[in-house]
C-alpha cells in the first residue's frame, strides 16, 4: 500500500469553507485546501494543470493529480462538475468533440500524450475505456471481444489466413475465454459466443464491454459510471470485478455513488461544481477525515 | 393523436350526417368523372354546397372529414393509376400473351404486323440500370460517408446543397448534354458504330441517380448512435475502421434502401434515355455489348406515343405496366428494409 | 505464426516526418498523372502535345517510373527500419484482391494482344492474379502493399515510354463495340494508375497499419467528393457558357420620354410638352415566341406554359397534400389505413414520370376535351407533386413540439382550432420549403408534358390565360369584368423542358444555339427554385435553433 504524508491545512481555510462554490473563490484558495497525495513508485498517469474549454464554457480548472499503478482511483462529485470530462482527457476521447480545447499536460508512464506525433491508436490500446451505458456492437459476443485486437492487426482469421498458414483462431478463442473469465461473464455465455451481443441483459452487456476493453491488453482502465445503468445485483458484480482488476491494471472509476467509491477505491478525488478538483487522497482519509470543509459537507450530504 | 375535445363531440347525431353527405357527394363526383364525365359538375356542386354548410355549422367535424377524404385520395390515385394502366394494356396482352415479355428472338417490334415483344427494351433497361448502379452505388455511399463522417463542417455545408442541386438538374438537360457531347465523342474517339449507346445512357443515369443514393445513405449513416462509434474509437480503432466495421454494418439496411431507391430512379429515367439512344428495337449483338444501341422501356414509350394508336398504344401501356410494377415492388422492398433497420437499432433512429 | 512478428509500436513516434514527406511527394505525382489523364479525356491536351519540352506521354511515363521507384524505395526503407512505420502482418485481403485484379487484367491483356492467345489468355491471367495476390498478402504489409504497385507502375511506365503501345495500336474488347486506341489506353492507365499510386502513397506515407489504411481510404473518398462537386460545377458552367450568348442576344434597354402634360403656348405658336423618363427593357429570348417575322426567336410561350402548369399543380397538390399530412399526423391512429396510405404515398413518389404521363393520357385526356391541354398537364404535375408535399408536410408537422398542442388543448381549444391557429402556422416554413423543392422538380419534368400537354414545337404565343379586361357595357349589369380566360386551359401548350426536347427532335443543325439558350433558361429556373428552397430551409432551421 502507499504511504500518505499529510500536509496540515491552516485554520483559516477551514473557516472559509462553505457548502457551495463561492463566486470569486480563486483557484489558489481551492487548491490550498488539498492534501498533497504522495505514494511510492512512479505515477502511472499524471495530470498537471489540465484545463478544458467547451467553446466558451470553462469546464475544468487546473486539475493536477498523480495516479499510482495497480490501484483503483475513484472520481466523485455532483453531476456536471467535470469528472467524465477529466476521464476523457486521459485517453484523448475529448478530441472527438469539436468544440473542446484541452490545455495542460497528461503523462502516461512519463510520456506526454498531448504532444505531436502521439499515436492515438497505440494510446487507446494502452488506456481502455468502459462507458456509462453499455454499448456493445451489433455483432456476436466473440466478435465484440476480438474487435480491438483485429483492428490492431494482431488477430487474423479466415480462409486466406488459413491458406497462408497463419490463422489465429486459437489465439482468438483463448483471448475470448480469458477476458470473459476476467469479466466474470464466461460461465453465463460460454455456450453462445456466436449470439448477437444485443441479446444480453444490461448487466451482461456491461461486463461484455469490460471484457472487450480488457482484450486489447491495456495498462489503464477508465470506467465512466460503469454501474449507473444497472440493477443492484449487477452493480455489486461489477464492483467485485473492479477490485479484482486492480491487481493487474490501473483502474480509474467515475461514480456519483459515494458509498460505492468508499467501498472499492484506494484513492478518491473529489470534484466540485465548476470543474474544480477540491481534494485528492487516500479513500479512508477522505471519507473519515477530509481536510477540506467543502468536501466534508459534500460527503455528509449537505449538498450535491 | 385524438384529443379529449374530439371525443366529446361524438354522440351528437347531426354531425355524422354532414360527414356522410360529404363522403357520398365526393364519391359520386369521382364516379361521375370516371364513368359519365359530362355529369361530373352536379355532384361536385353538391359536394361544395355540403362542404360550405358543414364549414359554417360544424367546422370541427367537417374539417376532419375533408382531411380524411384528402388522405384517401392518395390511395385512390395510386389505385386509379394501376387500374387504368392495366386496363389500357389488356389488348396488347391479348394479342401477344406472355410472349410480350418472354419472346427472346427477333424480330421484336413491328406495329404493322401487331408484333409487340418488350424483351429488347427490358434488356436495355436492365443494362443501363446495371451500369448506372455500378456508378451510383459505390460512389454514392462513399460520398455519403464523406459528408457525414469525414468532411469538416465548411465542406459539409458546401457539399450537401451541391449534391441536392445535382439532383435538380432536369433529365432533359442531361439528355441534351449526352446527345451533343457524349454521343459524338463515342463515335469519333471510340469508333462506336451507332449514334447512341447503352453505356452512354448508363453513365448519364448513374450521375442522375447518384444524389439520391448520397442523400438517403447519408441519413442512414448519420442515424447510427454516437456511443457505438465512441466505443470503437476507445478500443483504438481508427475513424475509418469504425466506419467500415461499425457504422456501415449498423446502417446497412438504410444504405441498401438508398441503393434500391437509386435503382428505382434509374429504371424510371425517361428523357435522357430517349434523347441519347437511337430508336431501334433490337437486341445488341453480342448480348453484353454495352456499346450497342437499343431502346429502354421508358424511351420506347416517350418516342412512340405520338405515332401510336390502337394496339400499338396498348403495347406502350403494357411497357408502362412493367415499369410501374417493377418500381412499386422496389419501393415497397426498400420501405420494409428501412422499417427493419429502425427496429434493429432499438428504435433509436 | 507470421513470418515476422508485429513490431511493438511506440506511443510517441519520431521520424514520421521523413516517411510522410516521401508519401506526400508520391501522392502529388500520382494525382498529377490522374489530372493528366482527365486532361487527355476532355481533349484539353493531346498525348503528343508538348509541355515544358516533353510530350504529355513522356511526362506520364516518367510519372509512372517515379512512382514505381518510389514505392520500392519506401518498401526498402521501412523494412530496414530506417523510417518509422507501423505496418501490420499483412496488407490485407482487400488490397490483395485489388492487386490481383490488376495482375489479372495486365497479364490477360498481354497474353491476348501481344501473345495472341485467343481464349487461353485466361490461364496465364488467373495464374498471374493468384501470384500477385500471394505476393501482396503473405509478406509484411510494408512490402506487400508497395511492391505489387511498384511492379504495375514500372510496367506501365516502360510500356508507354518505349512505345510498345504505339500509334497504331487498337483493341476492340467487345465485338461490334468500341475500339480503344493508344490515346484511350493512356487515359485509362493514367486514371487507374494515378488512383492506385495515390492510394498506395497515402498508405505508405502514414506508416501503414490502420492509420495508413485510413489515409488511403480518406484519399479515395475525398477524390470522389471533389469529383462530384467538380462535376456539378462543370455541368452548370458548360450549359451556362454555351447558352449565355443565345439567351442574351438582342437585349436592349433604353430610356424613353413620356409626355404627361402639354399645352399650346400662343406667343411662340408651339406646344409645350412636359415629359418624364421611363425605362423599357426588351429581352427577346424570354419575351418572344418563334415566328418567321422575328429577328430573334424566343421561348416566351414555353415560360408562360411552365408558369401556368406550376401554378395549377400547386393549387391542386398543396391543399390536398397538406390536408392529408394533417390528417395522418393529427387525427389518424396507426393502423391498416395509415400503413396503406404510407405505401401509396411512397409508391407514388417513386413512380416514373412517364407512367404519370400514360395515366394522364388514359384517364384525363379523354375526359377533358380529348386533346392535349394545359389543364391535364396541371393535374398530372399535381399528381406528381402530391406525394412530395405529403412527405415534407408530415415531417414538418411531426417536428412541431407536442407542448404546443397540449398547451392549446389545456386551454379548452378544440383540435381543429389548435391545428389551424397553432400547429399549421408553426409547420408552415417546412411546408413551404417542401413545396418549393417539389416545384423545382416538376418544373423540370418533360415526360408527362410530352404526353398530355405538348403542342406545336415552336409556338409563337403563349397561353393567354390571365387576361384582365374591364369595360362598360350598354346593358345590365353595365360592366363586364374578365380576369381569366378558360379556353386556353383546354389547349395544348409548350413548356420549358418540352421546348428543349422539341428542339432536339426537330434537328439541331440549325437550332443548336437556340437549344443551348433554352437549356440555360430551364436550368436557371429549376436551379433557382432549388436554391431558394435550400436557402429557405437553412434559414428556417437557423431561426428554430436560435
Amino acid at each position: 500500500m502507499s504511504e500518505t504524508h499529510a500536509t496540515p491545512v491552516s485554520e483559516q481555510d477551514a473557516d472559509q469553507a462553505t457548502g457551495q462554490t463561492t463566486p470569486g473563490e480563486t483557484n489558489e484558495q481551492v487548491q490550498a485546501e488539498w492534501l498533497e497525495y504522495e505514494f511510492q513508485g512512479d505515477a502511472k498517469v499524471s495530470a498537471t494543470d489540465v484545463n478544458v474549454h467547451y467553446g466558451d464554457d470553462h469546464a475544468l480548472h487546473d486539475i493536477s493529480m498523480d495516479i499510482p499503478e495497480h490501484s483503483v482511483t475513484a472520481l466523485i462529485g455532483p453531476s456536471g462538475c467535470g469528472k467524465s470530462t477529466f476521464l476523457r482527457c486521459l485517453n484523448r476521447m475529448n478530441d472527438r468533440i469539436k468544440s473542446a480545447r484541452v490545455d495542460g499536460s497528461v503523462e502516461l508512464d512519463g510520456m506526454e500524450i498531448y504532444q505531436d506525433g502521439v499515436n492515438l491508436v497505440e494510446l487507446r490500446k494502452r488506456v481502455g475505456m468502459v462507458f456509462q451505458a453499455p454499448n456493445p456492437f451489433p455483432k456476436s459476443i466473440r466478435d465484440n471481444i476480438s474487435y480491438g485486437p483485429r483492428k490492431h492487426g494482431e488477430i487474423e482469421t479466415g480462409l486466406v489466413s488459413r491458406l497462408l498458414g497463419r490463422d489465429d483462431q486459437e489465439q482468438e478463442d483463448e483471448l475470448v475465454e480469458r477476458t470473459l473469465r476476467q469479466a466474470a461473464l464466461w460461465d453465463e455465455v460460454k455456450d453462445r459466443l456466436d449470439d448477437n451481443a444485443l441479446g444480453l441483459s444490461g448487466g451482461q452487456q456491461q461486463r461484455l464491454c469490460i471484457a472487450r476493453a480488457l482484450a486489447t491488453d491495456p495498462e489503464v482502465l477508465l470506467m465512466d459510471e460503469p454501474a449507473s445503468a444497472l440493477d443492484p445485483i449487477a452493480t455489486s458484480k461489477i464492483e467485485d470485478l473492479i477490485e479484482e482488476l486492480a491487481e493487474d491494471y490501473t483502474v480509474i472509476v467515475v461514480t456519483h455513488n459515494m458509498q460505492q467509491a468508499a467501498r472499492i477505491s484506494d484513492q478518491t478525488a473529489v470534484f466540485l461544481t465548476g470543474g474544480h478538483l477540491v481534494e485528492y487522497g487516500d479513500t479512508e482519509q477522505i471519507f473519515e477525515n477530509p481536510e477540506s470543509q467543502r468536501v466534508e459537507d459534500y460527503i455528509t450530504g449537505k449538498f450535491g | 393523436m385524438s384529443t379529449i375535445s374530439d371525443r366529446v363531440q361524438i354522440g351528437t347525431g347531426r354531425p355524422s350526417v354532414v360527414s356522410a353527405a360529404l363522403a357520398m357527394t365526393i364519391a359520386a363526383t369521382v364516379l361521375a368523372f370516371l364513368v359519365v364525365p359530362g355529369l361530373t359538375v352536379y355532384p361536385l356542386v353538391a359536394f361544395m354546397v355540403v362542404a360550405a354548410y358543414g364549414w359554417y355549422a360544424h367546422q370541427e367535424e367537417t374539417a376532419r372529414s375533408l382531411m380524411f377524404v384528402m388522405t384517401a385520395s392518395t390511395v385512390l390515385i395510386l389505385a386509379l393509376i394501376t387500374v387504368y394502366l392495366v386496363v389500357k394494356s389488356i389488348p396488347a396482352f391479348r394479342i401477344m400473351g406472355v410472349d410480350i415479355v418472354l419472346k427472346t428472338n427477333g424480330p421484336f417490334w413491328n406495329p404493322r404486323e401487331k408484333l409487340y415483344a418488350l424483351f429488347p427494351m427490358i434488356w436495355g433497361t436492365l443494362i443501363t440500370t446495371l451500369i448506372a448502379i455500378c456508378i451510383a452505388a459505390p460512389l454514392g455511399v462513399a460520398g455519403a460517408l464523406f459528408i457525414s463522417e469525414i468532411a469538416p463542417r465548411w465542406a459539409r455545408e458546401l457539399l450537401k446543397p451541391a449534391v441536392e442541386m445535382l439532383a435538380g438538374i432536369p433529365s432533359i438537360v442531361y439528355g441534351f448534354i449526352g446527345f451533343v457531347i457524349i454521343n459524338p465523342y463515342m463515335m469519333n474517339e471510340l469508333s462506336v458504330s451507332t449514334f447512341g449507346s447503352l453505356i452512354a445512357v448508363g453513365i448519364v443515369i448513374g450521375v442522375m441517380a447518384l444524389p439520391t443514393v448520397v442523400s438517403v445513405a447519408e441519413d442512414a449513416i448519420a442515424s447510427v448512435p454516437g456511443p457505438m462509434k465512441d466505443g470503437s474509437l476507445a478500443l483504438g480503432a481508427t475513424n475509418w475502421q469504425t466506419m467500415t466495421d461499425v457504422t456501415i454494418p449498423a446502417a446497412f439496411s438504410g444504405v441498401t434502401a438508398a441503393v434500391l431507391l437509386g435503382v428505382g430512379r434509374a429504371i424510371g429515367e425517361t428523357m435522357a434515355a430517349t434523347v441519347i439512344l437511337g430508336h431501334a428495337q433490337v437486341l445488341p449483338e453480342p448480348l453484353y455489348n454495352v456499346f450497342g444501341n437499343t431502346e429502354t422501356l421508358t424511351s420506347l414509350i416517350a418516342s412512340q406515343y405520338g405515332i401510336a394508336s390502337g394496339s400499338q398504344l396498348s403495347a406502350l401501356f403494357a411497357a408502362g405496366v412493367v415499369l410501374f410494377v417493377t418500381v412499386l415492388v422496389i419501393s415497397i422492398a426498400s420501405q420494409r428494409i428501412e422499417a427493419r433497420m429502425k427496429q434493429k437499432l432499438g428504435g433509436e433512429v | 505464426m507470421a513470418v515476422d512478428s508485429t513490431p511493438t509500436n511506440d506511443l510517441v513516434q519520431e521520424g514520421t516526418g521523413r516517411l510522410q514527406t516521401i508519401g506526400y511527394v508520391l501522392q502529388a505525382v500520382a494525382l498529377l498523372v490522374l489530372v493528366a489523364s482527365f486532361a487527355l479525356l476532355f481533349e484539353v491536351v493531346d498525348a503528343q502535345s508538348l509541355v515544358a519540352g516533353q510530350s504529355v506521354l513522356t511526362w506520364m511515363g516518367l510519372g509512372f517510373g517515379v512512382l514505381g521507384l518510389g514505392f520500392v524505395a519506401v518498401a526498402g526503407l521501412s523494412r530496414a527500419d530506417l523510417v518509422e512505420s507501423t505496418p501490420i502482418k499483412s496488407a490485407g485481403v482487400g488490397a490483395g484482391i485489388v492487386y490481383a485484379l490488376i495482375g489479372f487484367v495486365v497479364v490477360g491483356l498481354v497474353s491476348s494482344q501481344t501473345l495472341g492467345l485467343q481464349t487461353l489468355w485466361v490461364i496465364p491471367a488467373i495464374l498471374a492474379g493468384g501470384l500477385v495476390f500471394l505476393g501482396a498478402v503473405y509478406p509484411r504489409e510494408d512490402i506487400g502493399s508497395t511492391l505489387p504497385a511498384a511492379g504495375f507502375m514500372v510496367f506501365a511506365g516502360t510500356t508507354f515510354l518505349t512505345g510498345t503501345i504505339g500509334l497504331d495500336w487498337t483493341w476492340q474488347p467487345i465485338p461490334n463495340g468500341a475500339v480503344f486506341d493508344a490515346s484511350m489506353a493512356l487515359i485509362v492507365t493514367g486514371f487507374f494508375g494515378g488512383l492506385l499510386g495515390a492510394w498506395t502513397a497515402a498508405r505508405a506515407g502514414n506508416g501503414f497499419g490502420s492509420r495508413g489504411r485510413q489515409s488511403g481510404a480518406y484519399l479515395l473518398v475525398s477524390v470522389n467528393a471533389v469529383a462530384m462537386a467538380a462535376l456539378l460545377f462543370a455541368l452548370v458552367t458548360f450549359v451556362a457558357v454555351r447558352g449565355w450568348a443565345p439567351m442574351t442576344r438582342g437585349i436592349k434597354t433604353g430610356i424613353f420620354w413620356e409626355p404627361v402634360y402639354w399645352f399650346y403656348f400662343q406667343p411662340i405658336q408651339e406646344y409645350v410638352i412636359f415629359q418624364i423618363p421611363g425605362l423599357w427593357f426588351y429581352w427577346p429570348f424570354t419575351m418572344e415566341g418563334a415566328a418567321l417575322m422575328n429577328d430573334i426567336n424566343g421561348v416566351a410561350p414555353a415560360i408562360i406554359g411552365t408558369f401556368w402548369l406550376v401554378v395549377g399543380a400547386i393549387l391542386f397538390a398543396v391543399p390536398l397534400g397538406v390536408g392529408a399530412a394533417v390528417f395522418l399526423t393529427e387525427y389518424a391512429e396507426q393502423g391498416r389505413f395509415t400503413q396503406l396510405v404510407e405505401i401509396s404515398t411512397n409508391g407514388l413518389w417513386s413512380t416514373p414520370s412517364i407512367v404519370y404521363g400514360l395515366f394522364g393520357l388514359a384517364l384525363l385526356v379523354p375526359r377533358l376535351g380529348n386533346s392535349n391541354s394545359i389543364l391535364t398537364g396541371m393535374l398530372v404535375l399535381g399528381f406528381m407533386l402530391l406525394p412530395l408535399v405529403v412527405i415534407t408536410s408530415r415531417e414538418s408537422l411531426k417536428s412541431v413540439p407536442d407542448e404546443y398542442r397540449d398547451a392549446s388543448a389545456a386551454l379548452g381549444v378544440s383540435q381543429w382550432q389548435t391545428i389551424k391557429s397553432v400547429v399549421l402556422p408553426a409547420a408552415m416554413p417546412g411546408v413551404i420549403t417542401g413545396v418549393i423543392l417539389g416545384v423545382g422538380r416538376i418544373a423540370g419534368e418533360t415526360a408527362p408534358i410530352l404526353l398530355v400537354t405538348g403542342g406545336s414545337p415552336f409556338p409563337s404565343t403563349g397561353a393567354d390565360i390571365f387576361d384582365p379586361r374591364f369595360a362598360f357595357t350598354g346593358q345590365f349589369p353595365w360592366v363586364s369584368l374578365n380576369i381569366v380566360n378558360v379556353d386556353p386551359l383546354l389547349q395544348p401548350s409548350s413548356a420549358l423542358p418540352y421546348q428543349l426536347y422539341a428542339v432536339i427532335s426537330a434537328g439541331l443543325s440549325e437550332n443548336l444555339s437556340f437549344a443551348w439558350g433554352t437549356a440555360l433558361v430551364l436550368l436557371l429556373v429549376v436551379l433557382g427554385f432549388y436554391a431558394i428552397g435550400i436557402a429557405s430551409r437553412a434559414y428556417f432551421r437557423r431561426k428554430l435553433q436560435a
